[in-house]
């Protein structure tokens, strides 16, 4: 006891956020100064009783099902609702020799990295655009959220239209330069195109925020500085506010790539896989197999990829993250 | 030859003088394009957040033929038939009103479990905290997707499939993260000497979260009720899964069967019907817009 106040009065201020040595007295707290963040007069099991209910939700809603499909994913039926055997790891075998799985990966690499270098490079653009819009302009940057309340589907079905090849607008620019407006939907790249522009544009709100958020808090001392040296718009921004930003960058690239990796139904309900499985992504993949084909033990061995991906991505995510000091 | 001499001396004058010129000229448009350049990405800004959605309202006030006819933004002849249309549908109402229900219903939900759940990890130091904390955070590692099976077999295994209750707690449970992150910051800022004062006077605990927590909480917990409502609201992965029938089938499920139906496409219809899921936030869009620009913001990411 003696030693931990000793302690804390040559650190000066106590810190509050490590866990006081103090031994914990069971029952009713009477002194303020034992934990200096417990309220007098609390129960020892009060926080206990109310972090309860979420912790309840979160083990049933969520490290269930994660548990439940690694389990799974080891079982097979002969038949459609026969008896589950456990087969081991068959299930990730045939998924990795499997042609159609492979494609999918396929798919998947090229979505996500189209989604990234559209997704980034207009993110970019645009918070560096609303960091100077001032005065009457402010309202684009509560406009630039409009995206959040679209859901996936009703996108998909706003890029159907501007797609389209008769009377969509997105060929009617192209005229206006001279260009006769393809089939999107027709050809294999295309699609993909089509499907990446609308997956990013339900996205980037959240990106141009983080930037957004990243640029307003550099000093402008050292932009005004550059300036005084002579450099020009491009070279503050490529030398002091890009730089300054990385960690934000970083975190919209991973969390960009963590939202298209599962992003299913933009791509289900704009192209459904097609044309000739070209947006048959891991997600569309997933879908298909758990709930067209009733293949449910298959269908697990693709969920543990996905999580397991995730996970990596998640990973990474907090590393960066406290490195940097901000995220989580 | 001293004249020669002369006149190349006077053209070489002119020369220099439409150089000069052309040299102002480039000056001024470099002038213009550096005052310009903001704009240009400005306006691209507005052109691609708003232009989808303007096009689609456009699409929905014309009729089918009028679609390929009249190629305007603005409708020669508007008409809100293809509103009629979507509106008399059978299966339209059943799922606004599941949407409506399941998304007050999550809202609630959230707030009934988050609030006590933050006020333990905001106000209390007790042994765990750190881990129980990152346990609520768990749920930000599985994405809806990786859900989608497993919580379908859970779903028919308890008899809970096609149940609007069963997605309003699996929508609870996937934006509880974000809720408890939310919440636990803003509380910590209330000052505690507030609650102290309280304690002295003899208020109950929870007379203190109802009469001192509660009140000043209010703009965290609106992001929070607006976040939640969203994500139940907008949600498809998961009501792909755990639905069946009308019964618990909100907008998003009903929007894609009406997409993947046979047959000539009728745009307007679908172009009503995706500018009618996003009625709810038109009438609060701007009140709300502060609070999920800040709520976002902060630190964490859905």
């Amino acid at each position: 006891m003696t030693e931990t106040v000793h302690q804390e009065m040559a650190e000066g201020v106590p810190d509050t956020h490590r866990p006081s040595r103090v031994k914990r007295r069971k029952g009713w707290r009477r002194s303020p100064d034992e934990d200096r963040n417990s309220l007098i007069g609390q129960h020892w099991l009060t926080p206990y009783l109310l972090a309860t209910p979420a912790v309840l939700m979160v083990l049933a809603l969520l490290a269930f099902p994660a548990l439940y499909a690694t389990w799974g994913s080891l079982f097979a039926t002969e038949t459609i609702g026969g008896e589950p055997e456990f087969v081991g790891l068959q299930h990730y075998g045939d998924l990795f020799t499997d042609p159609d799985f492979l494609w999918s990966m396929n798919r998947t690499v090229v979505f996500v990295t189209g989604c990234l270098i559209l997704g980034m490079s207009l993110a970019l653009a645009f918070a560096f655009a609303l960091n100077k819009a001032i005065g009457g302009l402010r309202f684009l940057r509560g406009l630039t959220i409009l995206p959040y309340v679209v859901s996936g589907v009703a996108a998909a079905v706003m890029f159907r239209l501007l797609f389209n090849e008769d009377f969509g607008w997105v060929n009617k620019a192209l005229g206006l330069v001279g260009i006769d407006g393809p089939a999107w939907f027709v050809s294999p790249t295309l699609a993909m195109v089509a499907v990446i522009v609308a997956q990013v544009w339900t996205d980037l709100p959240l990106a141009i925020l983080l930037i957004l958020g990243g640029l307003q808090t550099i000093n402008p001392d050292l932009l005004d500085a550059a300036d005084v040296d002579g450099a020009s718009g491009w070279t503050r921004a490529w030398r002091v506010s890009i730089p300054l930003v990385t960690p934000q960058l970083v975190l919209a690239t991973v969390w960009f790539s963590y939202s298209t990796l599962t992003a299913l139904g933009v791509v289900l309900a704009l192209t459904g896989g097609g044309p000739l499985d070209a947006t048959q992504t891991l997600p569309v993949v997933l879908y298909e197999t758990a709930f067209r084909n009733f293949d449910t033990y298959p269908a697990l061995a693709i969920v543990v990829v996905v999580l397991v991906l995730n996970a990596l991505l998640t990973l990474i995510y907090v590393a960066l993250g406290r490195r940097w000091d901000i995220g989580n | 030859m001293g004249h020669r001499k002369l006149m190349a001396t006077q053209t070489h004058t002119v020369n220099q003088q439409k150089d000069r010129q052309i040299n102002q000229v480039l000056k001024a448009m470099v002038r213009l394009l550096k005052k310009v350049w903001v704009w240009i990405p400005l306006a691209l800004l507005a052109v691609w957040t708003i232009g989808p959605i303007l096009i689609t309202l456009s699409i929905s006030l014309k009729t089918r033929g009028a679609v390929f006819a009249d190629p305007q933004l603005i409708p020669q002849d508007p008409t809100l038939a293809a509103y009629r249309d979507v509106i008399t549908r059978p299966g339209f109402r059943e799922a606004f009103v599941n949407s409506l229900v399941v998304g007050i219903g999550t809202s609630l939900l959230t707030l009934l479990i988050a609030v006590p759940a933050a006020y333990a990890f905001a106000r209390f130091r007790f042994k765990g905290r750190h881990l129980l904390l990152l346990f609520t955070f768990l749920p930000r590692l599985i994405p809806g997707l990786g859900l989608m099976v497993p919580l379908y077999r859970l779903a028919v295994a308890v008899g809970a499939l096609d149940n609007r209750l069963t997605l309003v707690v699996v929508f609870a449970g996937t934006i509880l993260p974000l809720a408890i992150w939310l919440l636990v910051g803003f509380i910590q800022q209330i000052p505690r000497d507030i609650e102290e004062a309280g304690n002295v006077d003899g208020t109950t605990f929870f007379q203190r979260i109802r009469y001192i927590v509660l009140p000043l909480s209010v703009p965290a917990l609106f992001t929070i009720g607006v976040l939640a409502f969203r994500e139940a609201w907008n949600e498809f992965d998961l009501v792909l899964a755990l639905t069946r029938s009308p019964d618990a089938r909100t907008l998003p499920y009903e929007l894609f069967l009406i997409t993947t139906g046979t047959g000539l496409a009728n745009n307007p219809g679908q172009a009503a019907f995706a500018i009618l899921t996003l009625l709810p936030f038109i009438f609060v869009y701007l009140r709300i817009e502060r609070y999920i620009v800040s709520g976002l913001t902060s630190g964490s990411l859905k």
